[in-house]
C-alpha cells in the first residue's frame, strides 16, 4: 500500500515536469519571458491541484493501515491482562465530607417523618456518603449497575445498597426509544431523585425530598420508559415497585406501587433550554415506621417533653412525626429545569433555574407506639441508672400503641437558581418550603429553609462547596453552616441535562 | 367511555411509526460535521449540529432537544476520541436509535478514520482533561476532511441506497472542490511554513501539522485547566525571544491569557474560527481553512 502512495507521489511530482519541458519546446519560436512565466503558473496550478488530490487519496489509504495499528498497538499491551479481568466492569468512586455547624441541638421536621437519609448530618468534621459504582454491559442486550453507598453515623461504618439494576440497552430489540430498567435504582421522579445526591448543586436535598421521599426513592422494582419521536422531547413512563421505600414501607404483597410520568422539553434559543415533568407515584404503605430508631428515640424523649407542657396541641403531631403509617397514598409531582449560557459557552457562564412541588395525598391510619412505665421509675430516677435501665426495660415498662384516623395531605416546593459568574465558581440560592398536613395541628404551621452557596470546581471531577441554611419554623430558627468537598475518580459518567 | 377513546388515541400515536421521513436525519455533534454532511447530503438530508462555533464540544449539556434529534437520527456524526464523551453516551443511550450505535452505519467517530495524534502514554487525571483516545480536532487537516467526505458517502449510501447516486455525484464534485481548494491552501501555506506560534490550548495540532506551523509553547499548563498567573509568567520568559509570530486561540477560549501575554510581548493574540461559524466570515468549510489561513497570514505580516 506504501509503496504504491509512494509511486503515485513520484509519478505525480515527475510528470507535470517532464511534460513542462517538451510543453516548451514544442512551442514554435522562442517565447517571450511573459508567456513563459504564464505557462509555468498555468502548470504549477495544474499540478498543484494534482498533488492535493492526490494528496487526499493518500491519506485516504493511509488512514486504514494507521487506524488499524492504533486499535492494534492497545490490544498488544493489553495482552498480558487474564481474560477475565479485560471485561471487568468500570470502577467509579465518590468521597465527600463536609465540616458542619449548627445553632440549635437537634433538628427535625414537625408534622413529618424524619427518615433515616433525611437527618441533617452529624455536626463537626463528619464523612457524607461515599459511593462505590461498578457499571458494564452484560452483552449486547444489557447493561447492569451497582452502587453503594458507604457512611458514617455515629461511630458506625453503614453500607447502604443504593442501586443495582438492569438495563435494555438500545438496539436490544426493544423498538428505538424503548428502555426497561429493573432492580432497584434511583427512578423516575422529579429533577433530583435520578441523580445521586453528590450531583445535587447543594449539600442537602431540599425540604420536600426530605419529607416526602426520605431523600430519594429507590425502590425495587422495574420501569418502563418510552421517548417519542418528534422534534420535541417526549417521555413517557412508568413503572411498578415493591412499596418499600418512602413514601410506602413495609410491603406485604411485594408489589404495591406505581408510578406514572410524562416529561417535555426542547431548546429555547440556542443558547437555553428547558425541560417540565409531571408525575406521579401511588401504592400502598403497609406499614410506613417513623424513620430511624435513633432519631425516633431523640424526637420522641423531645417531643414527650413538650407535650406535657402544651397538652393536646403537639399530640397530633406526634403522631406524625413518630407513629407509624398505613394506608393508601399518593405522591404528585411537578419540576421544571432551564438552563441558559449567556456566552453560548456553559463552561464559562451558565445560569440554572429549577424548582418542584410535590403535593401528598394519603387515606389511612397513623398509629403511636410509646413505651408507658410503672411507678417504680421513681426509684430509677433517683440515680441507679444500670440497675434501672435493667428493670426499666424488662418488669417495669409496656409498649402501648395509638391508632388514629389522621389526613396526612400535605405539600411542598423549593426553587433555586445557580449562577456560575466565572468559569470555576457557582453561587447559589434556593427556597424551600412544607405545608404539614391541617390534622398535625401545629400552630406554627409551615416549615422553611433559606439556603446559599458558592462552590468552587477545580475540574468536572473535584468541587468544594460552602453553604449556609436557615432552617425556619415559626420562631424557631436553626443556623446551618456546611463546608463539604465532593470529589470523583475513575469511571465518571456523563451527566443528564 | 371518553379515557378509552383518549387512551386508544394515544396508543395509536405511540405505536404508529413516525410518519415516512422524505430525508435522511443526521445529528452532527460539531459543526465542521453538519457542513460536511450538507455538502454530501445537499437536500437528500436534514442536518443538525448540537453544538454551534463558540460553544466547546466538550462541555454542553445532554440537553432535551439533542436527546429528541438523535431519537430520530439515522446518522451521527461527531469527532470522538472521548470528545463528546460528558453528553455523548446519556444522548446514546436514552434516545438513541439501534441504527447510530456504536458498530453500526449510522455511527461515524471521525477519530477512527484517520491518524489521531497525541495519544498519551500516560493517562492520569492529574494532567488534566485528556483524551485517552488522542487529540480529538482532526478536522483541522482538510485531509482528514476528505477522508470523511468519502467515508460519510459511503455511510449514506448503507443507510438510505435509493439514492446513493446522488451522494456519490455529491462527493466527486466535493472531492474536486475540495482538492482545487486545498491547492490555493496548500501554496498559502508553503509560504507559511515554520511559523512559530503559541496556542492556548492543544486543539491545533492538525492544522499545525498540515501547515507545518512550529508551537513553542502552551498557555494552559494543564490540559482544560485555565492557566495559573505563574505559569503565565514561565511562559512569557520562555517566548520572549522566541520569534513567536501569534497566540492562537479558539472563540470559546478565554482572551484574557493571550490578550495578557500579547499586551507584554506584542505578539498579536489570534482568534481563529477553529470551526465552522466560529467566526462570521467562516460559514462553511471552504471559508474556514481560507479565514484561518488569513488570519495566520495578517499575524505574520503584522509582527
Amino acid at each position: 500500500m506504501r509503496n504504491i502512495a509512494g509511486f503515485v507521489r513520484m509519478a505525480a511530482i515527475g510528470l507535470p515536469f517532464l511534460f513542462a519541458v517538451s510543453a516548451a519546446e514544442a512551442q514554435s519560436g522562442p517565447p517571450t519571458a511573459e508567456e513563459l512565466a504564464a505557462q509555468i503558473n498555468a502548470l504549477k496550478q495544474d499540478y498543484e491541484k494534482r498533488i492535493a488530490a492526490l494528496e487526499a487519496q493518500i491519506a485516504a489509504m493511509k488512514a486504514k493501515p494507521p487506524a488499524a495499528a492504533g486499535k492494534a498497538a492497545p490490544a498488544a499491551r493489553i495482552s498480558r491482562r487474564t481474560g477475565d479481568n479485560s471485561f471487568n466492569p468500570a470502577i467509579g468512586i465518590v468521597l465527600n465530607a463536609m465540616y458542619s455547624e449548627y445553632s440549635e441541638d437537634s433538628s427535625g421536621l414537625p408534622g413529618f417523618q424524619l427518615g433515616h437519609e433525611s437527618e441533617r448530618p452529624d455536626e463537626g468534621l463528619a464523612l457524607g456518603h461515599s459511593e462505590l459504582t461498578m457499571s458494564g454491559n452484560v452483552d449486547d442486550k444489557f447493561r447492569g449497575n451497582l452502587t453503594l453507598g458507604l457512611g458514617a453515623h455515629e461511630n458506625e461504618t453503614e453500607i447502604e445498597l443504593e442501586e443495582a439494576y438492569i438495563q435494555t440497552l438500545a438496539g436490544s430489540g426493544m423498538p428505538d426509544g424503548v428502555r426497561l430498567k429493573a432492580g432497584r435504582a434511583l427512578w423516575t421522579f422529579g429533577y433530583l431523585n435520578e441523580q445521586h445526591a453528590h450531583a445535587d448543586d447543594f449539600s442537602d436535598r431540599p425540604l420536600p425530598y426530605r419529607a416526602f421521599l426520605d431523600g430519594s426513592y429507590n425502590d425495587d422494582g422495574a420501569e418502563l420508559s418510552i421517548v417519542l419521536p418528534g422534534d420535541l422531547y417526549k417521555e413517557i413512563g412508568g413503572g411498578v415497585f415493591r412499596g418499600g421505600d418512602m413514601p410506602f414501607g413495609g410491603s406485604e404483597t411485594g408489589r404495591e406501587a406505581y408510578s406514572a410520568y410524562v416529561r417535555l422539553g426542547g431548546d429555547l434559543t440556542a443558547d437555553s433550554a428547558l425541560r417540565v415533568g409531571a408525575y406521579v407515584l401511588d401504592g400502598e404503605a403497609v406499614n410506613r415506621a417513623g424513620g430511624d430508631p435513633h432519631g425516633h428515640e431523640e424526637e420522641g424523649e423531645h417531643a414527650e417533653g413538650e407535650e406535657e407542657e402544651e397538652g393536646h396541641e403537639e399530640e397530633h403531631a406526634e403522631y406524625f412525626s413518630n407513629g407509624s403509617f398505613a394506608g393508601d397514598t399518593r405522591l404528585f409531582g411537578v419540576d421544571f429545569r432551564y438552563t441558559y449560557a449567556p456566552t453560548g459557552n456553559a463552561r464559562e457562564r451558565e445560569l440554572i433555574l429549577q424548582g418542584e412541588y410535590f403535593r401528598r395525598s394519603e387515606a389511612g391510619d397513623y398509629t403511636l407506639t410509646e413505651e408507658h412505665c410503672a411507678d417504680p421509675g421513681d426509684e430509677n430516677e433517683d440515680g441507679v441508672i444500670d440497675g434501672g435501665e435493667t428493670a426499666h426495660g424488662h418488669d417495669v415498662c409496656e409498649m402501648e400503641a395509638e391508632t388514629a384516623r389522621l389526613n396526612g395531605d400535605a405539600s411542598g416546593w423549593y426553587a433555586q437558581a445557580v449562577y456560575k459568574f466565572m468559569p470555576r465558581w457557582r453561587a447559589g440560592i434556593r427556597y424551600a418550603r412544607l405545608t404539614p398536613p391541617d390534622d398535625a395541628e401545629l400552630e406554627d404551621d409551615d416549615l422553611s429553609t433559606v439556603s446559599a452557596m458558592l462552590d468552587w470546581t477545580n475540574s468536572e471531577f473535584g468541587r468544594v462547596r460552602f453553604q449556609y441554611n436557615r432552617e425556619s419554623f415559626g420562631e424557631e430558627r436553626d443556623d446551618q453552616f456546611i463546608l463539604q468537598y465532593v470529589m470523583s475518580l475513575g469511571a465518571h459518567g456523563a451527566h443528564s441535562f | 367511555m371518553k379515557r378509552t377513546v383518549l387512551a386508544a388515541a394515544f396508543a395509536a400515536a405511540l405505536l404508529s411509526p413516525a410518519a415516512a421521513d422524505a430525508e435522511v436525519r443526521i445529528l452532527a455533534c460539531e459543526p465542521e460535521w453538519a457542513a460536511l454532511a450538507e455538502e454530501i447530503g445537499g437536500e437528500d438530508v436534514t442536518v443538525h449540529s448540537a453544538t454551534h462555533g463558540r460553544q466547546d464540544a466538550h462541555y454542553i449539556r445532554a440537553r432535551p432537544s439533542l436527546i429528541a434529534k438523535v431519537r430520530r437520527a439515522k446518522i451521527l456524526f461527531c469527532s470522538g476520541a472521548d470528545l463528546e464523551t460528558g453528553w455523548l453516551p446519556v444522548l446514546l443511550e436514552r434516545g438513541g436509535g439501534r441504527i447510530v450505535q456504536p458498530g453500526q452505519p449510522g455511527h461515524i467517530m471521525a477519530a477512527d478514520h484517520v491518524q489521531v495524534l497525541e495519544r498519551p502514554e500516560v493517562v492520569d487525571r492529574s494532567l488534566g482533561d485528556i483524551h485517552p483516545g488522542g487529540n480529538p480536532h482532526v478536522h483541522l487537516d482538510p485531509r482528514n476532511i476528505a477522508v470523511l467526505a468519502e467515508v460519510l458517502a459511503g455511510r449514506l449510501e448503507q443507510v438510505d441506497p435509493e439514492r446513493a447516486d446522488a451522494y456519490r455525484q455529491r462527493l466527486a464534485s466535493f472531492q474536486a472542490r475540495w482538492a482545487d481548494a486545498m491547492a490555493g491552501w496548500r501554496e498559502r501555506a508553503a509560504a507559511l511554513r515554520g511559523m512559530k506560534v503559541i496556542v492556548y490550548h492543544k486543539a491545533w495540532v492538525y492544522l499545525l501539522r498540515w501547515a507545518e506551523l512550529d508551537r513553542v509553547a502552551v498557555l494552559e499548563r494543564v490540559s482544560g485547566v485555565p492557566p495559573t498567573a505563574s505559569h503565565l509568567v514561565e511562559v512569557l520568559q520562555q517566548v520572549r525571544n522566541s520569534g513567536a509570530r501569534a497566540i492562537l486561540r479558539a472563540p470559546f477560549d478565554p482572551d484574557d491569557a493571550s490578550e495578557w501575554l500579547s499586551g507584554k510581548t506584542g505578539i498579536p493574540a489570534v482568534e481563529l474560527p477553529f470551526t465552522v461559524g466560529g467566526r462570521p466570515e467562516a460559514t462553511d468549510l471552504f471559508s474556514l481553512f481560507d479565514s484561518t489561513l488569513a488570519l495566520l497570514e495578517e499575524a505574520r505580516d503584522r509582527s
